[in-house]
């Protein structure tokens, strides 16, 4: 491959460019890869009558002349129009063929046979392998199709690759989030911390930062113990991206009276029974906060209380 | 900066007289925090440590799982129910009781060299 650092040389010689798909084409694409084969040779003895004839059934413009194994010339259209035109076309067709042909070898890139096109302005050449055997015939429009063709095959094959990158981005993506959402019963003190131990074991599994793991338990588990001790029944929904942990905890009522009140440690409205167990301690919401990276909760008698805390598993920076 | 040694746990079981309620005792404990309530414990406890407490409710497992401890001691010659006991085996928390109150075995902890996380030493 002697090409292919033509085109980088080409491009980085000030040239920012881009090279298009079908530049590098016609570098890489080799004479052999375009031209028709097997060849169907015609010998210097047949009659040009014989050689129109296989013209019209093969729809060829120009037919390569062999002698013992050797192109020895080309009979074209238009020398047959011109045998026509003068009757000579029964005559031999060594006495009319061109000899001196131009030839393309097999090993070319296509950019090299579009130059000896425009150079010479033929409409077709005769290919020969390095042991100077025909090995087929070559035309503008073999290389127009083969770079077609090739162009084709190309954009089918990055649209297939876009669709497994596709396909394997959203098993990534569903792989690495996953969302537990559990309802909680009021007075429900058994149940209390369910859905922070299934969290807290996809942390683990996924070896997620102990400490970030800590702050997120510790969020949802008041979260829950919150709904069980003060709200008319809720639910938890934990979600655990690729970036960050969000924790949100949903109630029916009744609502936060005073919500600067209730995130003063000490506080609370727990029931005598809550406090027996060892919750009401008036710390539920001050942990939440100290272990949230960002939280709001939004509260009103009508609608309850809804709590929102995101705890990114990526401390350097926010969740990209 | 602070540097925890931790305590063998052998030691303290046998000081504190106390009893194993799970298979799994731990090697050793970096630190203690003793408190009844559990947001509390949720701030201030931290992973590998001992916690004393009276309370034998099925959230002491959860919050003690919460917060990566190692050990709960309850005191006062109080047990868990069985249930709680097996939650606590698959937490891989290991559960002791002692007949002492909470103020005696805080004293005998102390004394073995126990020392909690947020000491000020």
């Amino acid at each position: 491959m002697t090409t292919a650092p033509a085109i980088e040389q080409s491009a980085g010689a000030g040239d920012a460019r881009k090279v298009s798909v079908a530049q590098v084409l016609v570098y890489e694409l080799r004479v052999r890869d375009a031209m028709s084969s097997p060849p169907i040779p015609a010998s210097p003895s047949d009659s040009l009558r014989k050689i129109q004839l296989m013209m019209k059934e093969h729809r060829f413009s120009g037919v390569p002349m062999i002698e013992n194994g050797t192109l020895v010339g080309i009979v074209t259209i238009e020398d047959i129009i011109r045998a026509l035109d003068q009757g000579h076309i029964n005559d031999p067709a060594e006495r009319w063929m061109h000899r001196n042909v131009v030839s393309l070898r097999d090993h070319f890139s296509l950019m090299r046979a579009v130059a000896e096109f425009d150079r010479h302005g033929f409409g077709r050449f005769p290919v020969l392998d390095s042991d100077n055997r025909l090995v087929g015939v070559i035309t503008r429009g073999d290389i127009t199709g083969c770079l077609m063709h090739h162009l084709e095959r190309r954009a089918e094959e990055a649209l297939a690759h876009e669709a497994v990158l596709r396909a394997s981005r959203a098993d990534d993506e569903a792989a690495q989030r996953l969302v537990v959402r559990a309802h909680v019963r009021t007075g429900d003190y058994d149940s209390a911390g369910k859905v922070s131990q299934r969290m807290r074991q996809v942390m683990r599994d996924r070896g997620i930062d102990p400490e970030i793991r800590r702050r997120a338990a510790v969020v949802a588990y008041e979260a829950e113990t919150n709904i069980i001790i003060h709200s008319l029944g809720g639910e938890i929904i934990v979600t655990i991206g690729p970036d960050l942990v969000v924790i949100e905890a949903i109630d029916t009522g009744p609502g936060i009276e005073n919500i600067d009140q209730a995130m003063q440690e000490g506080w609370s409205t727990a029931g005598r029974l809550p406090r027996e167990l060892g919750f009401g301690a008036g710390m539920g919401l001050p942990n939440i906060k100290r272990c949230s990276d960002k939280l709001t909760i939004t509260s009103d008698s009508k609608r309850g209380t809804r709590l929102r805390s995101e705890i990114y598993l990526h401390p350097a920076g926010a969740p990209s | 900066m602070k540097i925890q040694i931790p305590v063998k746990s052998r030691t303290l079981i046998a000081l504190l007289q106390a009893e194993p309620l799970t298979d799994a005792v731990p090697e050793a404990l970096t630190g203690c925090y003793i408190s009844d309530l559990l947001s509390d414990v949720l701030a201030h406890a931290g992973p590998g440590m001992l916690w004393v407490t009276i309370q034998t409710h099925r959230n002491v497992v959860s919050v003690a799982a919460t917060k990566d401890i190692t050990a709960v001691l309850f005191t006062c010659g109080r047990k868990p129910e069985a249930e709680i006991v097996a939650e606590a085996e698959q937490e891989g928390i290991a559960l002791l009781t002692t007949p002492l109150t909470t103020y005696e075995a805080a004293g005998k902890l102390w004394e073995a060299g126990l020392r909690g996380e947020n000491d000020h030493e």
